[in-house]
């Protein structure tokens, strides 16, 4: 729930309002990295079945065409080497395929997109950072970094930020079955966290143990319902009543 | 107190959805003149929402859902501009050149050690013969032998335009590495410099020594001029960034180094077709006696001028 342990990229907008954006680190730049040098290998693994293929064939057919086909895989190499992460970063807004799955993005220090210029700065970097092998230098780099910024990035001025699947729909979901206890009229409000603590909970349920869902379920009731004896027994008969009873409660608060 | 957390949702969440919709479509590009102005007037109040969220919901998930949601929105928002190709026109007819003048120091000091690099390595072998075994590379030290070109193999083997675009992607590569390990300090851009320098500089006096002087000409003379030029204007980059690194001046070193890298790249950027055109005359022209070596020669001075015509006056009429 709370993103202090992973540093953000703070921007001030022209509409006078503060953002604050998750930075992406080691790990998620490690993945991104990943699927983008695994889309490369499929791709010459293609190239090169085609292009012996052509090389070899049998008919001759395809024999006065060799040379250009060889001109295009030497253009082919470089391309993936080199133009592969600027291309594609300027064509799909600081994203490689790689980045676009794992929900990572490149931008500026002030929050901006990237142009060319900065794009092709970094990716030419990439060459610094990979010394002396395995992206040494850059991983270096970016653990001693605040932002996790490689040597790259330093130089183009430019970092990474993760995208979040955020769900809203935990907050207007409605409860499951009619609450056993309706509204206990006297009642504290709920403050923003309180409601995030209680959303946060209902969330998670079904996933937890039913010894600490009973628990946690008993710990939030007795701190937000405000309950007389009687109806506490009765939410708290099974853990769909109690949770039942937590969704009304959020619910109420509108 | 503000509205409840939920409630505030509820209230919002249309208009969130909408804006979320728009930027999908903006992505894809199929955005119409109207819904732009909607996508404006939408982001506004997403921003005064994640204002209002700051203030009363921090730390929750609808905080952290509007900074996401500005984030994207201000990103398509304050796009930089998008007309590529009349960008890539006004960089080769101004931006380029100018560029490259006004960081002229760095790219004569570049020389500088380049040239050095071509004197001690030409020095060492030509005093001392044996110093070629440990500075020219021992394939090349056979053909030199022999008394043959290393270069007249590869028009055998491989079609010209296959050779042109290998050396093309080869030389690119040389270029970049000597611009990027200028984030070195500037210490990895003066070890490739020189170090390449010593290499051409040991080769051609090794081939001088051998009585191999005239082929050598023959062959470099064509692409050499421009060539060499676009090695040293990386190193002129490469050394840009390794000033800013040690020297930052009156800025923040981080900052000195972004301003730095933006400019220095575009002398990499600009170099890079250049590049291109050079690997095809050192593709189809240079191995091989089709031409005559002073035809050659006459090509190289021509191209070699014509470069740097193109780079001390290109954009200097038009306002400074």
């Amino acid at each position: 729930m709370d993103s202090a342990a992973s540093p953000n990229l703070d921007v001030a907008t022209p509409e006078r309002v503060a953002l604050s954006l998750p930075v992406a680190g080691i790990g998620y730049r490690c993945l991104a990295y990943l699927i983008d040098i695994v889309l490369l290998f499929l791709f010459w693994v293609v190239a090169y079945f085609t292009f012996t293929l052509l090389v070899s064939d049998v008919l001759g057919f395809f024999e006065g065409l060799s040379g250009f086909t060889r001109t295009l895989m030497v253009v082919g190499v470089f391309a993936t080497q080199w133009l592969y992460w600027t291309v594609c970063e300027v064509v799909m807004g600081g994203q490689t395929p790689g980045k676009r799955l794992i929900g990572i993005r490149v931008v500026r220090v002030d929050g901006s997109p990237v142009g060319v210029l900065e794009s092709a700065v970094r990716n030419l970097v990439r060459v610094v950072d990979f010394l002396p092998g395995l992206y040494a230098t850059g991983c270096l780099s970016m653990l001693l970094t605040r932002q996790h910024r490689r040597l790259g990035d330093l130089l183009a001025g430019t970092l990474l930020v993760r995208e979040e699947r955020i769900d809203l729909d935990k907050y207007t979901a409605p409860a499951a079955e009619a609450p056993a206890v309706s509204a206990a009229s006297s009642r504290m409000r709920l403050a923003p966290e309180d409601v995030e603590l209680i959303l946060a909970f209902l969330t998670r349920a079904p996933q937890l143990e039913p010894a600490a869902r009973t628990r946690l379920g008993t710990k939030l009731v007795d701190r937000y319902g405000g309950l007389g004896e009687e109806e506490r027994a009765t939410v708290l008969a099974s853990p769909q009543a109690t949770e039942s009873f937590l969704r009304t409660r959020v619910q109420a608060e509108r | 107190m503000a509205t409840p957390l939920p409630a505030f949702v509820a209230r919002r969440r249309p208009d969130w959805d909408t804006l979320k919709d728009l930027l999908a479509r903006q992505r894809a590009g199929t955005l119409r003149l109207e819904e732009l102005r909607t996508l404006d007037v939408l982001y506004r109040k997403a921003a005064a929402d994640l204002a209002h969220a700051q203030t009363f919901y921090a730390g929750t998930d609808v905080h952290r859902f509007l900074n996401q949601l500005c984030g994207q929105a201000y990103g398509a928002i304050y796009q930089p501009p998008r007309e590529r190709w009349a960008a890539t026109l006004a960089f080769f007819r101004r931006d380029f050149p100018r560029a490259l003048r006004a960081n002229g120091a760095f790219v004569a000091a570049s020389t500088g050690l380049f040239v050095l690099g071509i004197l001690l390595g030409a020095l060492v072998v030509l005093l001392e013969p044996r110093g070629a075994e440990l500075l020219v590379p021992e394939h090349l030290r056979d053909f030199i032998a022999r008394k043959e070109m290393w270069t007249d193999g590869i028009l055998s083997v491989a079609p010209p335009n296959a050779v042109a675009s290998g050396i093309a992607t080869n030389n690119l590569t040389v270029i970049i590495v000597t611009f990027a390990s200028g984030i070195l300090l500037g210490l990895g851009t003066v070890f490739t410099l020189i170090n390449n320098g010593v290499h051409l500089g040991s080769v051609g006096a090794l081939c001088v020594h051998e009585g191999m002087g005239p082929k050598l000409f023959d062959f470099i003379a064509a692409h050499g001029p421009v060539e060499l030029s676009i090695i040293v204007i990386a190193g002129g980059a490469g050394l840009m960034v390794g000033q800013a690194l040690i020297d930052p001046g009156e800025l923040p070193r981080g900052q000195a180094l972004v301003l730095r890298g933006r400019e220095a790249v575009k002398l990499v950027l600009g170099c890079a077709p250049f590049l291109a055109l050079i690997a095809v005359v050192e593709g189809f022209v240079s191995p091989g006696d089709f031409f005559s070596s002073w035809m050659k020669g006459v090509l190289g001075l021509a191209l070699g001028a014509l470069f740097w015509t193109y780079l001390l006056r290109a954009g200097r009429d038009e306002l400074a």
